[in-house]
């Protein structure tokens, strides 16, 4: 009698043990699941907070900006004749640390033709970078996208309105 | 059993309590602990990647200087790493932030292949300042940052007038130009036994008994090699190098292109040079040398029917 009353004593004790371990494992993983949702919502916000920065910035950075070449110093401008070379870089893939960057002609509009060597100037959008893989939404820029032309007797300016279009890799997925 | 002195009797219930007890107990206590590991590294990522986002808005664009500051609220301990491996080597920034008064190391490095940070290895404090000069050479290459600590003071003792009033008009409060107390970092110019010396006879900056040599007239090397030390200055270099080399094809590409509209520079074949003395560069003393096919180059652009930048 007492025996069976100290096996039932154990088996109580450890059913105990169980569900105690039990609720803190589940405490532990519920705990992880908010820490994990928190750091994959700041990674999102940082890399948000980075294309919006650097899409202000970047028609200003070295392989984009007109500096001089269009007479005096212009701000958000980009250099047309410059970047059609950028298109395809391997080596500024990672430069910027963003997954997508693309200019959009606006002024005047030529749809979404594609910028290549065949077709530059005519056309409506320049890829520089295009990494394929899933993106946060874009973060834009309105730039003047300026180049060299000529209609046989001179050598003039061009500008035309364009849109300068940024995005980070989705990395929560 | 009464009889039996000093027995301890404890049920088998109460023992096989204590026991599971004790490991539930500990097993709690591990697993927190490594939470709390796990929660700092995070915590000094994201700072780390913050910082590095912060600096962006320090891309001068076309003003000469600017200053900011960053202010982490821990105690704070930003190592800085340069690697030059790669197409543009990388910028890369280490955290060790304080807790419980113990410096928590971290292995997350946060790399960046556009910045380009000068400041000792590692840098202590809860209040940072960022300085930063756009650098060309002969075209614009990329805004060099200058990262100090608040707790450490750098007087620029009888500089040179531009000198004095380039760093007057920052107004950054750890820069000075007089009053030098005895615990700031002195620096001197055309004078020795200072803390840093620079000699503009032959553009070179003496630091900790090493020296580094600068080029270009607007001073911004100049600067890197006062608020950096050799290693990090000497990788740098080779980075910002690495980045000439890049926009001299960009812009040969762009000279290519351009000449079909009648704008010729002939700047082709010396793009094409200038790219392979910069990337054979080794270190800062065959700057000078680089320095003098820039201006070159810089002149012929200036020249020609249509400037390339």
């Amino acid at each position: 009698m007492v025996s069976s009353r100290g096996q039932m004593k154990i088996q109580q004790m450890i059913f105990m043990i169980v569900a105690v371990t039990l609720l803190f494992i589940l405490v532990g993983v519920f705990f992880l699941s908010i820490n994990l949702s928190s750091l994959k919502k700041s990674s999102v916000n940082l890399a948000e907070e980075n294309s919006m920065i650097l899409v202000s910035k970047l028609a200003n950075s070295p392989e984009f900006s007109c500096g001089n070449a269009f007479g005096s110093s212009r701000t958000n401008c980009i250099d047309f004749d410059k970047v059609i070379s950028l298109k395809d870089r391997a080596e500024y893939s990672d430069f910027w640390g963003v997954a997508k960057i693309e200019i959009r002609k606006i002024y005047p509009n030529e749809g979404d033709k594609l910028c290549t060597s065949k077709t530059y100037p005519d056309c409506g959008v320049l890829k520089i970078l295009d990494k394929n893989v899933k993106i946060l939404p874009y973060s834009s820029n309105f730039i003047s996208l300026c180049r060299k032309e000529t209609d046989g007797k001179i050598i003039y300016d061009k500008c035309e309105l364009a849109m300068l279009l940024i995005a980070s890799q989705d990395k929560t997925q | 059993m009464k009889n039996k002195k000093g027995a301890l009797e404890i049920s088998f219930g109460w023992l096989f309590a204590i026991i599971a007890g004790v490991v539930i107990i500990f097993i709690a206590i591990y697993i927190s602990s490594r939470l709390i590991g796990t929660q700092q590294t995070s915590i000094s990522a994201q700072t780390g990647k913050q910082i590095g986002i912060l600096l962006d808005p320090l891309e001068t664009g076309f003003e000469s200087a600017q200053t900011t500051s960053i202010i982490i609220p821990s105690e704070t301990r930003i190592n800085n790493i340069c690697d030059s491996s790669g197409a543009f080597g990388k910028q890369i920034i280490n955290l060790e932030q304080k807790s419980f008064n113990k410096w928590v190391k971290t292995d997350v490095n946060v790399g960046f292949q556009n910045k380009y940070i000068f400041s000792e290895g590692q840098t202590e404090g809860k209040k940072f300042y960022v300085f930063s000069k756009p650098f060309s050479f002969p075209f614009k290459i990329a805004d060099l940052m200058y990262i100090t600590s608040s707790d450490k003071t750098y007087c620029f003792a009888d500089a040179p007038s531009e000198i004095n009033t380039e760093i007057s008009e920052l107004n950054q409060s750890n820069l000075i130009v007089s009053n030098c107390a005895a615990n700031d970092i002195k620096i001197c110019f055309g004078k020795e036994n200072c803390d840093i010396n620079v000699d503009f006879s032959s553009n070179s900056v003496e630091k900790n008994g090493t020296i580094v040599y600068f080029a270009g007239d607007d001073r911004t090397l100049m600067y890197a090699a006062i608020f950096s030390n050799k290693t990090i200055y000497e990788c740098q270099i080779k980075r910002l190098m690495s980045r000439v080399g890049e926009l001299s094809s960009l812009y040969s590409s762009k000279e290519l292109l351009i000449n079909g509209k009648g704008c010729q520079n002939d700047l082709g074949s010396n793009l094409g040079e200038f790219s392979g003395l910069v990337n054979s560069l080794k270190k800062s003393s065959e700057l000078e040398i680089i320095k003098m096919e820039a201006d070159s180059i810089s002149e012929k652009n200036n020249a020609g029917v249509c400037q390339l930048w």
